[in-house]
């Protein structure tokens, strides 16, 4: 136990150290430049939408990150938020009931998460593969399920989860906040979280320690489809509405935010922070670039250079 | 005091003069919202709005999604333009049903807004200036059962699943055929507005059904690559696309195409934005501007000369009474 | 020590049967769903669509083979196409146009390889970043417009048939042999599988690694820039976004055809496999005239079911 918690304690330090330029520094140049050039950008309203708007990608990115550090992967879950949206604007139209529809919606999450990882872990095949499959699975049951259109019979009770406050604070932040902590404690103060950096470094040390692998490499998809669940009821109550194809690319999102923020591919390693910092990072530059008017295909050039400089920066730190 | 009165004496003579499309420029901003930046429906648009702003005196910024058709990366949009208060926002809707939040918030804004081709199921707005993908899908559709003769086999490639204005278009096709008890719809299969996509469809589809008199095509790209994939094929039949593009005209002038269905996205563009302004200028504006389905055929070639890039808005008063 | 300990040829020649066996599954399966299925012109027609997609999967191989990936190839797609027509377009010139996407192909696969290896960035994200930026970039210089109009005989690569074949089936069989050669019988192929078993020992027995990693992505590069060309010729047109929903079908065909993402096992044939699979099901599709809400699903489920079957069978020939 004692090996564990200083090998744990390591991995921490040296994070730290190698990761806090990167993404980081993107963040403060992003905040700097855009306060100077637009003079909204560091309203409190502005920065309060940074935070709404990057809060659903947060939830994701969040599992992600454990999912990457067990050198695996999820395409599926931007499919799987959308799809779990769609089972809560459903069941909301039917039977007007928020409780009913938030459970419906992250059984359905969890379901999906606990066969993506039983795929991937009983039968062992390569996740890349198995959630692209169940990216179409997701995709073709959300379309089934509302026929192509939107489900807007939602009830008014539901955008309180995206536009009402508890004590002052915007209910998507609580969110957040809460979210960050339970994938901070799990991976951090866990045996779980020891496990998941191990899965992804070094699997055959814990098979031979007498750890089930098998059952917390499930519990990290199980994980990831819980949180679709959830931030689908942030999805829902943003647009008031159920919409086939609401999120969909958002994996991409959240795995360019996991690894922009320097959890890397293979090793196992992983900064919980960093993936926080990547998804502020992608909110602060697509919301300053809209302040300044920057046309659309500037925009979309603009986010791809970010993904580069920002592991540029990583990589040249490493090299010193 | 002078100084002043001059200024009053100007306004008033520009007020009276009320030289269409000369007006002192007040240079409002005007913020456009599409829905994607490869469908030329939305670039035609986008021509238009640029255009009447030019002759108006105001100025256009354009908020596109990166990610085409992603409605919270619309609402996104929104809530960083409301934080800039433009003068006037021009809206399409990406999905007429979950764009309410974000009209919502237009509204508690007090931003002039105008309502442009799908229309939004809640919120204030100055007027809505469209057509209907329906009404212009079944136009189309009627297009070609009348060359048809009402008889035939007929296919339609549907666009991409999910989306509105693919739901309304397919919903337009169908209706215009099924008034016709001799056409038969062999089959109704998306390619996703992709021309490829459509092609190998197409293809594929040809297997199946020796005998194919009409394909209603979602959109002028997925036309496009069925004409070429008809082509390669030696078969012949006779296909309807939406969107009245510059490909489509030349497709239907070399006989390749019969015919598109278009919505006007060049004056869609211009008269939303010319009504957002006069509405920020508290002139009057009326309810609602809507543009009949034209359908462009050999018939009415002649009034698509000009590309979208070229051409300039036609007056207020010529289309408004 | 052996270099090159991941080719055995027997256990390999076995996989492809079995992952054959399921193209010849999905086969028999269609035909008794329909007799449009095997008629001439239908396996012409799908073998043309397979092979569109297998040029573009081919260069991806060699990348995936290195443990690496290549998310841009679609968007490297787009942009070769848009550049090759416009110049195609204004030269009149075949030659130029060719030359132009190859190179325009070859120059973004440059890239890639440089910032995978000078700059050492992971090549998700690397590949990734790239192509939002070539993206942007297509976006911005066609700003909506379509290019179209091109010669007969440029169109002729993509929609010409030699003795009653497509033109693109030739492409394909040609890269597949000259790929299939590539990687199994000069040093570059066996170099390249032994980066992708173990970049460590590779480096250690004297495979020079950068410069094979960015021979690999600039030949992603290049075979991408070719299937722009057959593209731009099969469509006779090019806009912003032809390339955008390339990408991830040319990945799963190179998967579902048995080459691992963590490198060092795959082979060509193996990707046309996954190529034929694919087409063979979105042929199924339409011909069957299914539903188009769950199309997703059916090849989302075709995808898990054959790599899980190729697993399967691979398993028991083992043992």
């Amino acid at each position: 136990m004692s090996n564990i918690h200083i090998l744990s304690k390591n991995l921490g330090y040296r994070n730290y150290f190698q990761r806090i330029p990167g993404v980081a520094m993107m963040l403060m140049v992003g905040i700097f430049f855009f306060g100077i050039l637009s003079k909204d950008f560091l309203s409190v309203s502005n920065l309060t939408n940074i935070g709404l708007q990057s809060s659903i990608l947060l939830l994701i990115s969040l599992p992600m990150t454990l999912v990457i550090m067990t050198e695996g992967i999820d395409m599926s879950i931007g499919a799987l938020l959308t799809f779990c949206g769609v089972v809560m604007a459903y069941t909301l139209s039917v039977t007007h009931s928020l409780p009913i529809a938030i459970c419906l919606a992250m059984c359905s999450g969890l379901l999906v998460g606990l066969i993506n990882g039983s795929i991937i872990v009983y039968w062992k095949l390569p996740p890349f593969v198995v959630t692209l499959g169940t990216l179409g699975i997701c995709q073709s049951l959300a379309l089934v399920v509302t026929d192509g259109q939107s489900i807007t019979d939602v009830g008014e009770i539901v955008q309180l989860a995206y536009n009402g406050k508890v004590g002052g604070v915007a209910i998507p932040l609580i969110f957040s906040v809460i979210a960050y902590f339970i994938t901070y404690f799990l991976l951090y103060q866990t045996r779980f979280g020891i496990y998941v950096c191990a899965i992804g470094g070094n699997r055959e040390s814990l098979n031979l320690a007498g750890v089930s692998t098998n059952f917390y490499h499930l519990a990290v998809y199980a994980f990831s489809g819980l949180m679709a669940g959830v931030a689908s009821i942030l999805l829902t109550a943003r647009m008031s509405a159920g919409h086939p194809t609401a999120a969909i690319g958002m994996e991409f999102d959240a795995i360019a935010a996991v690894v922009v923020g320097g959890t890397s591919f293979e090793k196992g390693n992983g900064w919980l922070l960093g993936t926080l910092l990547g998804v502020l990072t992608v909110g602060v530059l697509r919301n300053g670039l809209n302040l300044l008017g920057v046309p659309s295909s500037v925009q979309v050039a603009s986010i791809g250079l970010l993904v580069l400089v920002a592991l540029l920066i990583d990589s040249m730190k490493m090299k010193s | 005091m002078k100084f002043k009165s001059t200024r009053i004496v100007l306004l008033m003579m520009g007020l009276t003069l009320g030289i269409p499309g000369k007006v002192i420029a007040a240079d409002e901003k005007i913020a456009v919202f599409t829905k994607n930046q490869t469908n030329p429906f939305f670039q035609a648009f986008r021509l238009g709005a640029d255009s009447a702003a030019k002759q108006m005196g105001a100025s256009t910024t354009h908020y596109i999604p990166t990610k085409p058709d992603s409605i919270p990366e619309q609402l996104s949009s929104i809530d960083d333009v409301v934080v800039k208060k433009p003068n006037g926002i021009v809206l399409i809707p990406v999905d007429y049903k979950a764009i309410s939040p974000g009209v919502k918030k237009i509204n508690e804004a007090n931003i002039t807004v105008v309502n442009a081709t799908d229309r939004s199921e809640g919120g204030n707005f100055a007027n809505f200036v469209g057509a209907h993908d329906y009404n212009t899908a079944f136009a189309a559709g009627t297009a070609l059962v009348k060359a048809l003769n009402g008889k035939g086999n007929v296919i339609i490639v549907e666009g991409v699943r999910g989306v509105l204005g693919n739901t309304d278009r397919v919903r337009g096709f169908k209706n215009a055929i099924e008034k016709s008890p001799d056409i038969k719809l062999l089959a109704s299969q998306p390619a996703n507005y992709q021309r490829l996509q459509a092609l190998q469809v197409m293809e594929n589809l040809m297997q199946t059904y020796p005998k194919i008199d009409g394909v209603l095509a979602a959109n002028d790209a997925m036309a496009t690559g069925i004409a070429e994939a008809l082509e390669g094929a030696n078969r012949k039949a006779l296909i309807v696309g939406i969107n009245g593009s510059k490909e489509a005209v030349e497709a239907i002038r070399a006989g390749k195409m019969l015919a598109s269905g278009d919505a006007a996205p060049f004056l869609q563009g211009c008269f939303a934005t010319m009504s957002v302004i006069r509405a920020v200028r508290k002139m009057p504006v009326p309810k609602e501007i809507i543009f009949p389905a034209i359908v462009v055929e050999k018939a009415t070639l002649a009034n698509y000369d000009l590309p979208p890039e070229k051409q300039s808005c036609p007056t207020w008063e010529s289309i408004v009474r | 020590m052996p270099i090159f300990p991941n080719l055995k040829n027997s256990d390999e020649l076995s996989a492809l049967f079995y992952r054959l066996f399921v193209v010849i599954f999905i086969c028999i399966g269609l035909s008794f769903l329909s007799e449009a299925f095997l008629t001439v012109n239908n396996l012409l027609n799908v073998l043309r669509q397979a092979s569109l997609l297998f040029l573009m999967a081919s260069g991806l191989t060699l990348v995936i083979l290195t443990a690496g990936i290549d998310l841009s190839v679609g968007a490297n797609v787009g942009m070769s196409a848009c550049l090759a027509g416009t110049v195609l377009l204004a030269t009149g010139s075949t030659t130029l146009g060719f030359l132009t996407g190859i190179c325009c192909g070859a120059l973004i696969g440059l890239a890639n390889g440089l910032l995978v290896t000078l700059l050492r960035l992971p090549s998700f994200i690397a590949t990734y970043g790239m192509l939002w930026i070539l993206h942007g970039i297509t976006y911005y210089f066609m700003a909506g417009a379509t290019i179209n109009g091109f010669s007969k005989s440029f169109r002729m690569i993509g929609s010409g048939y030699w003795f009653g074949i497509p033109v693109p089936i030739y492409m394909m069989l040609f890269f597949l042999i000259s790929g299939s050669i590539f990687l199994r019988y000069t040093i570059f192929g066996q170099q390249i599988y032994a980066l992708g078993a173990n970049p460590v020992t590779a480096r250690l027995s004297g495979v020079p690694v950068t410069r094979r990693l960015l021979l690999v992505y600039i030949l992603s590069g290049i075979t991408a820039g070719l299937a722009s060309l057959v593209f731009l010729a099969r469509l006779n047109s090019a806009e912003g976004d032809i390339g955008e929903a390339l990408t991830l079908p040319a990945i799963a065909a190179v998967l579902i055809g048995g080459t691992s993402l963590f490198g060092g096992v795959g082979t060509m044939l193996g990707t046309l496999i996954g190529a034929l699979i694919l087409t063979l099901v979105l042929n199924g599709m339409n011909i069957l005239s299914i539903d188009g809400n769950l199309q997703a699903l059916v090849t989302g489920v075709i995808i898990i079911v054959s790599v899980l079957l190729d697993l399967i069978l691979r398993r028991k020939s083992v043992v």
